[in-house]
């Protein structure tokens, strides 16, 4: 689990237990206050609910490269800026590559992605893994560079497994196609 | 005298269960509930896409003034594969667009339907097969329109080109499909035309015939910038007017209702500099209620790649007017909104964070209770009116 995920889940369950002890008035003012220290962070709109992401119990992973920091099992991991889905790193697959016996879209939006390690930013393709429903761990939704449906070559909302055998979604990976100019 | 006591007591229980027995009527077995085929304009319909398991999504039936789980939860629908929902009040039926996979869940041949349910009985009325490629993903309630006084329904297709296919709902048949290349969604618009938002920041409006066959097109000016500042794909729709949010909090306003897109002047969600950071987002970030009334989700601190993140604020518009009436705090973080109820019984949903569903009391914002609908993952509330 990141962070960003303990923060979220943090702020919940305080306001939660903060409403059941306090008058309305006062929950009220306190969840502002939370809540606006929260704000910058991504609010996973489906991954909050869920306690599918995260997988908080095991240690973190790495990627083994330097140049590549971070762990692809989290929300957090540079190269999810754009992610909508659940991270195929934690269903069989790798930031890269799609589990066993799915078949990876051909088709799908690209965005960048600011490597830490680096500096610079990388063109990533958001390819999503098909053919098995829903593998339903570490949700992960982020928005960096996505814009509306009707500008699909930039949308994350959309099942993208479309030209393979079927359009059943899994899962999604961040491949790194280059740099970005 | 314990004896006696004893016995007595044994003859006083044997009258009372023969008396019981005697009253008793057996059940019938079979038993199915219906509703009342006119809905109570507080009703709502709420979308459960339940995303962590695609096939099996839902549209339950909720009074959500009902004090108990048994009053609220009227009856469901199912609705396959990231569904699309809609309803007629015209035609007082509910639309539920579709996706079967002839292997289930491990894909196979697919087929979609517009599956027609009755609202009474909550069964299946028709199933209308149309191509398969409507659009699967989050669910937008303007991926799909019902045009020319509700005899035509448009389905946005993605395949990746985009297209609407035509289905008459008189005749319960599919009609045709109308192209729509580098532009997608279904916008219902004048007499008997749709309209379609553009990667060019234009609109296209296509215009059909009697039979729901394309007679002609037309195309506004450039209206937006798709890349700097977009318009989300969800409008305030009201009185033949579509007010579309853009990314940084402006209001674009369109006029739908003759057969040529008219744009008006925009203006701004923030009513002063102070505001400016304030930015709307999340799923269904925008609603109008039955009076026309505006409702959008706002957060603070706004910008790139947080226009799905909701907000811990409604704020409350008379939409002609560009101005703001109310804000509302809202009592826990809001993902997306729905609204129903007329007059002075009008109500705002608010989907949470945690996933649940909050309801509020229009256009003052008075919280009144969580709604436990047993819904996994209610993206959009949908009002009976």
């Amino acid at each position: 689990m990141s962070w960003l995920d303990k923060l979220g889940k943090i702020t919940e369950s305080g306001a939660r237990g903060l409403a059941r002890r306090s008058s309305r008035r006062g929950f009220l003012g306190m969840l502002g206050a939370s809540l606006a220290g929260a704000a910058s962070i991504p609010l996973l709109p489906v991954a909050r609910a869920s306690a599918g992401g995260g997988e908080s119990q095991v240690p973190a992973q790495s990627t083994g490269n330097p140049m590549d920091p971070g762990d692809p099992t989290t929300c957090d991991y540079w190269r999810y800026c754009g992610i909508d889905g659940f991270l195929c790193s934690c269903c069989g697959g790798t930031q890269n590559s799609c589990p066993p016996g799915t078949e990876m879209s051909p088709l799908t939006w690209v965005g960048t992605c600011r490597n830490p390690a680096d500096g610079l930013n990388y063109v990533i393709s958001y390819n999503d893994c098909c053919g098995k429903s829903s593998c339903g761990r570490c949700i992960c939704n982020r928005n960096e560079d996505d814009r509306p449906v009707y500008r699909p070559s930039a949308n994350n909302d959309i099942d993208w497994c479309i030209g393979t055998s079927n359009n059943v979604y899994n899962c999604s990976t961040a491949v790194i196609l280059g740099l970005a100019n | 005298m314990n004896n006696l006591t004893t016995l007595l007591t044994a003859a006083a229980l044997m009258a009372l269960t023969a008396q019981a027995q005697a009253d008793f009527q057996p059940e019938a077995v079979g038993g199915v509930e219906t509703l009342p085929s006119e809905y109570p304009d507080h009703w709502v319909m709420i979308h459960d896409v339940s995303f962590f398991h695609m096939q099996e999504g839902k549209v339950h039936v909720i009074d959500p003034l009902e004090e108990n789980l048994g009053g609220q939860f009227k009856g469901m629908m199912t609705a396959g594969f990231i569904a699309a929902y809609l309803r007629s009040e015209q035609r007082n039926e509910h639309y539920v667009m579709e996706s079967f996979h002839s292997r289930g869940a491990r894909g196979g041949e697919r087929t979609d339907f517009v599956t027609v349910w009755d609202p009474a009985t909550l069964s299946v009325a028709a199933e209308i097969e149309i191509p398969a490629k409507r659009i699967t993903g989050m669910p937008k309630t303007t991926m799909n329109g019902l045009i020319g006084n509700d005899r035509f329904l448009g389905v946005y297709n993605f395949n990746p080109a985009q297209s609407v296919s035509i289905v008459d709902l008189e005749k319960r048949t599919f009609v045709g499909e109308v192209p729509t290349p580098g532009c997608g969604f279904v916008l219902p618009t004048g007499e008997r035309s749709f309209t379609s938002i553009c990667s060019n920041g234009t609109l296209l409006t296509s215009r059909l015939d009697a039979d729901g066959d394309l007679e002609g097109t037309s195309r506004t000016a450039q209206l937006f910038d798709a890349n700097e500042d977009p318009i989300f794909e969800t409008a305030a729709m009201t009185g033949g007017m579509a007010y579309f949010p853009t990314f940084t909090g402006e209001i674009l306003p369109l006029d739908l209702s003759g057969s040529e897109v008219k744009a008006q002047a925009r203006w701004s969600l923030a009513q002063n500099d102070e505001e400016k950071s304030w930015r709307p987002g999340g799923m269904n970030l925008i609603i109008a209620d039955s009076a026309g009334t505006g409702y959008v989700l706002m957060h603070p601190d706004g910008g790139e790649g947080t226009h799905k993140n909701g907000g811990s604020e409604v704020w409350v518009y008379d939409l002609a007017a560009g101005k703001r009436l109310n804000r509302i705090e809202l009592a826990n973080w809001g993902l997306s909104l729905g609204t129903s109820g007329t007059g002075d019984d009008r109500l705002l949903f608010v989907t949470n964070a945690d996933m649940g569903v909050d309801v509020y009391a229009a256009p003052g914002g008075e919280f009144i209770k969580p709604l436990n609908t047993g819904a996994q993952t209610p993206f959009l509330v949908h009002g009976a009116h």
